[in-house]
């Protein structure tokens, strides 16, 4: 196993990849009664047309597999109860699906090597059944209804589907009413033969844990397993185009008061020479000082009473664009639309004001790693978009600085963006 | 960990030190008797502290201020306990080894500089910012039905009973508001520093004693409070017959609610048989409804039931669709009797023993729950956790069976969802 420093930390992060290609991540932290594990398939609900295991052609899935996938796992074939097993170990368990992972997870303070032994255990079990299968669609529906209800998970879902072309980033994670009906079994073991083998997962543990005692579980486990050779997934190539599209959009739902989304599409193709890291470090730097609350536009927006609650952000990058949302409720939306786009023709920014941003990241780094969730969330999402879990934020962010990023900004193009507001059905 | 309890004139100071954690966190707690005309002035209180202050007139230079702190962080939460309503102030930072030194006293300072010198001119607070969080605390109250969750809850509690206490609604009244004005807030604001009981939690790795010293120097509270009543409310009688409530919306999923009244209860069957009782009913996702409702009858996503100690009430909540109403309510029903009757199993009982402990195990991680444990302490009478773990293995099956008895469904209350809406106007 190989060990690192994460610097400015106080933490190390223990590194194995097994011979059947299953990467295991731990990361333990002292003082810390709770243990954090998580199972992840870098497979989610974007990934819907690819090469099924075993076949030579492209495939498409109905939209919501990842997510059924993830709640029919819960089934297994001698009839035990993953939740129950967890509960009787004094574990919580749950999984989740975002649109580029599947993960599975558990955290506890007891009984880690029987848990951990399960986890693995039970994922890799599969055992679905035409009445499992069925039986699951009545509850993913409530689940569908409950988000359709919820104006920000409409404003976010809906923005996506309008700034994206090709991605099927575009699309809500769960799937629609239809496509999950008609979801089959054995789309489900397609997907899972092809997207849950070793080679495509990774394991990451952080809070109280012994890296050692733990890694020789995982092989254990492993060991056992008869597998398939496979390679990596040949998933479709995405050609996202720059521009949006749709630029704008306008819905009526049971609401008090309007609310008013905008994403700005942002390609990362035409920063060079600065790390990936570094540009989306300076992009949210920009928005937060532009229009955060340290922002006098924010400031005079209340004082003239277009607004009186912060803007809402929320970033997502795919391997070619940095999407930012933002969304405010506002009598005026139109209004506030133009306001903000005047605002955004200048980028520069002042020395001060990024300086002080600068040790807010840093800080930031520090309060997460505090938290074994906070941290075992930063691991995966290091190695989804990375490939690895980054050691050296701390060096990336303490280099940031103003001259760099002024030479960025003819590159920071906010020209493709997109609107979307969600209006009261009533009036007053 | 280290506790310390200075029983200062004014105020109760309880520091926890503790090397497990990075950051230091402060709570300061106001309470006082609840009235209801009250609540909307504690709401409209802690956010106006908040907007801006003598020193940084407006949230912009708050902003920046918390930002050079190395993102400080502070927030306010009201709500309502029992007897009492809490206003409660968290400040949370980054312990100074992690920065530089002084941070402790300088992160101290900008907490008492909202509590203590807020943006006020001759007794009124100042207009502009008063204007902006009063618009804001309004729109709130306007757009409560947007909140399905929270507004279904608030109703259900209504209809239970509209005059106890524990139907008032903890964000207050929009009738309410629009009495309060810069001079009336701060009046009640002046009420505030001379009788609201206060207790102020620190944990981190500090040195009691320096800290002590702080809030001596810095905290200009000094009137002697009287003795403190009982935060529990009196039990109310349940009804014969379960009262039923629809009210319709123009929403996709309907949101079930069950509220049941409990009788008097032991203080071990509160503090610990209630504990057990409500897991196996509806903790987790290994509940009997979870199992029951969810699992084999598919009809909702997400189902479980709380328990309200000071209310002396259950409450379960389900989303579900319109059309499975009548069968969902058997359903649970039909699990509240099995749990009178017995119809558990002892591993019920073990697992949710076990996930007790666990969950102890898991709250001594994390700052802020260190801090409720003592806060349950002090204000509900609750054992200290080494006591806690021990107490709850006494919980018999028994027990369990006695408690499930004075549990009574006394209201079910059903926001309705309509037909998929096709009057969906897209533009």
């Amino acid at each position: 196993m190989k060990q690192m420093k994460m610097s400015n930390l106080d933490l190390d992060l223990f590194y194995e990849k097994l011979d059947n290609g299953l990467e295991v991540y731990i990361i333990p932290k002292k003082n810390c009664n709770n243990t954090y594990v998580t199972y992840s398939t870098k497979y989610g609900s974007r990934d819907y047309e690819f090469v099924p295991l075993g076949n030579k052609k492209m495939k498409k899935v109905p939209l919501g597999v990842a997510h059924f996938l993830e709640h029919k796992m819960f089934e297994q074939e001698d009839g035990t109860d993953p939740f129950a097993f967890f509960s009787e170990r004094g574990a919580d368990a749950n999984a989740n699906t975002n649109y580029t992972k599947t993960t599975y997870l558990f955290s506890g303070t007891q009984f880690l090597e029987e848990n951990l032994r399960y986890l693995l255990e039970y994922v890799e079990a599969p055992f679905f059944t035409d009445e499992n299968v069925e039986k699951e669609k009545g509850i993913i529906e409530q689940e569908i209804m409950m988000y359709e209800d919820n104006p920000y998970n409409k404003a976010y879902e809906g923005l996506l589907y309008n700034i994206f072309i090709e991605d099927a980033i575009k699309y809500p994670i769960i799937g629609t009413v239809e496509s999950v009906r008609s979801i089959t079994k054995q789309d489900l073991y397609e997907c899972y033969h092809t997207f849950y083998h070793p080679s495509n997962m990774f394991v990451v543990i952080t809070g109280k844990v012994e890296p050692y005692e733990a890694i020789k579980v995982i092989k254990e486990v492993e060991g056992k397993r008869t597998l398939v050779e496979a390679k990596p997934v040949e998933k479709k190539k995405i050609k996202e185009p720059t521009e949006v599209e749709k630029g704008y959009e306008k819905k009526k739902m049971a609401v008090t008061i309007p609310k008013l989304s905008i994403g700005y599409k942002i390609p990362l193709a035409s920063f060079k020479n600065v790390s990936r890291r570094k540009i989306l470090h300076y992009l949210m730097m920009l928005f937060d000082i532009k229009l955060g609350p340290v922002s006098l536009f924010q400031e005079q927006l209340k004082k003239e009473g277009l607004m009186s609650t912060d803007f809402a952000f929320d970033y997502i990058d795919t391997e070619d664009y940095f999407v930012i949302m933002l969304i405010a409720e506002t009598e005026e939306p139109e209004k506030v639309i133009d306001l903000i786009n005047q605002e955004l023709s200048n980028l520069e920014l002042s020395e001060t004001d990024l300086n002080r941003k600068r040790k807010t990241v840093i800080s930031s780094f520090l309060f997460m790693s505090d938290n074994i969730y906070s941290l075992n969330e930063k691991a995966m999402s290091n190695v989804i978009k990375y490939g690895k879990v980054n050691c050296d934020d701390y060096e990336e962010i303490k280099e940031l600085n103003i001259s760099e990023y002024q030479k960025l900004i003819p590159n920071i193009n906010l020209n493709n963006h997109s609107t979307y507001i969600i209006m009261p059905k009533k009036g007053k | 960990m280290e506790y310390h309890k200075y029983e200062n004139v004014a105020y109760h100071l309880h520091t926890i030190k503790t090397d497990k954690f990075k950051t230091v966190t402060v709570k300061v707690n106001f309470k006082r008797k609840l009235e209801k005309k009250d609540i909307t002035y504690r709401n409209l209180l802690a956010d106006v502290l908040l907007e801006s202050s003598s020193k940084y007139p407006s949230r912009r230079e708050i902003e920046i201020k918390t930002e050079d702190l190395y993102n400080l962080f502070v927030k306010s939460n009201t709500y309502l306990s029992g007897n009492y309503m809490i206003m409660s102030f968290d400040c949370i930072f980054l312990n100074e080894a992690y920065t530089e030194a002084g941070m402790l006293k300088e992160s101290l300072d900008f907490l008492m500089e909202f509590l203590f010198h807020p943006n006020v001119v001759q007794k009124r607070f100042e207009k502009s910012n008063f204007k902006i969080a009063k618009k804001a605390l309004e729109e709130q109250l306007n757009s409560l039905e947007d909140n399905y969750g929270r507004y279904s809850m608030y109703r259900l509690l209504e209809e239970m009973d509209k005059s106890a206490p524990f139907s008032f609604r903890s964000i207050g009244y929009l009738e309410d508001l629009k009495e309060i004005n810069e001079t009336n807030l701060y009046a009640y604001y002046e009420s505030v520093l001379s009788s609201d009981l206060v207790d102020i939690f620190v944990i981190g790795n500090i040195d009691p004693e320096k800290v002590q010293q702080l809030f001596l120097d810095h905290f200009p509270i000094n009137t002697l409070k009287k003795p403190s009543m009982s935060h529990y409310l009196q039990p109310v009688k349940p009804r014969r017959i379960i009262k039923t409530t629809k009210e319709k919306k123009e929403i996709n999923q309907s949101h079930l609610l069950i509220g049941c009244k409990i009788d008097l209860l032991s203080e071990f069957e509160k503090k610990y048989v209630m504990q057990v009782y409500n897991f196996i009913l509806g903790g987790g996702t290994d509940s009997k409804l979870f199992h029951n409702v969810r699992e084999l009858n598919s009809l909702c996503y997400s189902i479980h039931s709380t328990y309200q100690p000071t209310s002396n009430l259950l409450i379960i909540k389900a989303g579900i669709d319109a059309s499975s109403y009548k069968k969902a309510v058997s359903l649970v029903k039909k699990e509240l009797t099995n749990m009178e009757k017995g119809n558990f199993e002892e591993t019920d009982i073990e697992k949710a023993k076990i996930t007790y402990l666990s969950a102890f195990d898991e709250l001594e991680d994390s700052p802020s729950s260190i801090i409720s444990t003592y806060i349950s302490h002090e204000y509900l009478g609750y054992d200290m956790l080494e006591e806690r773990k021990k107490k709850i293995h006494e919980v018999t099956k028994d027990m369990i069976v006695s408690v499930a008895k004075k549990i009574h469904a006394d209201t079910v209350y059903l926001l309705e969802g309509g037909e998929p809406d096709e009057a969906n106007e897209d533009e």
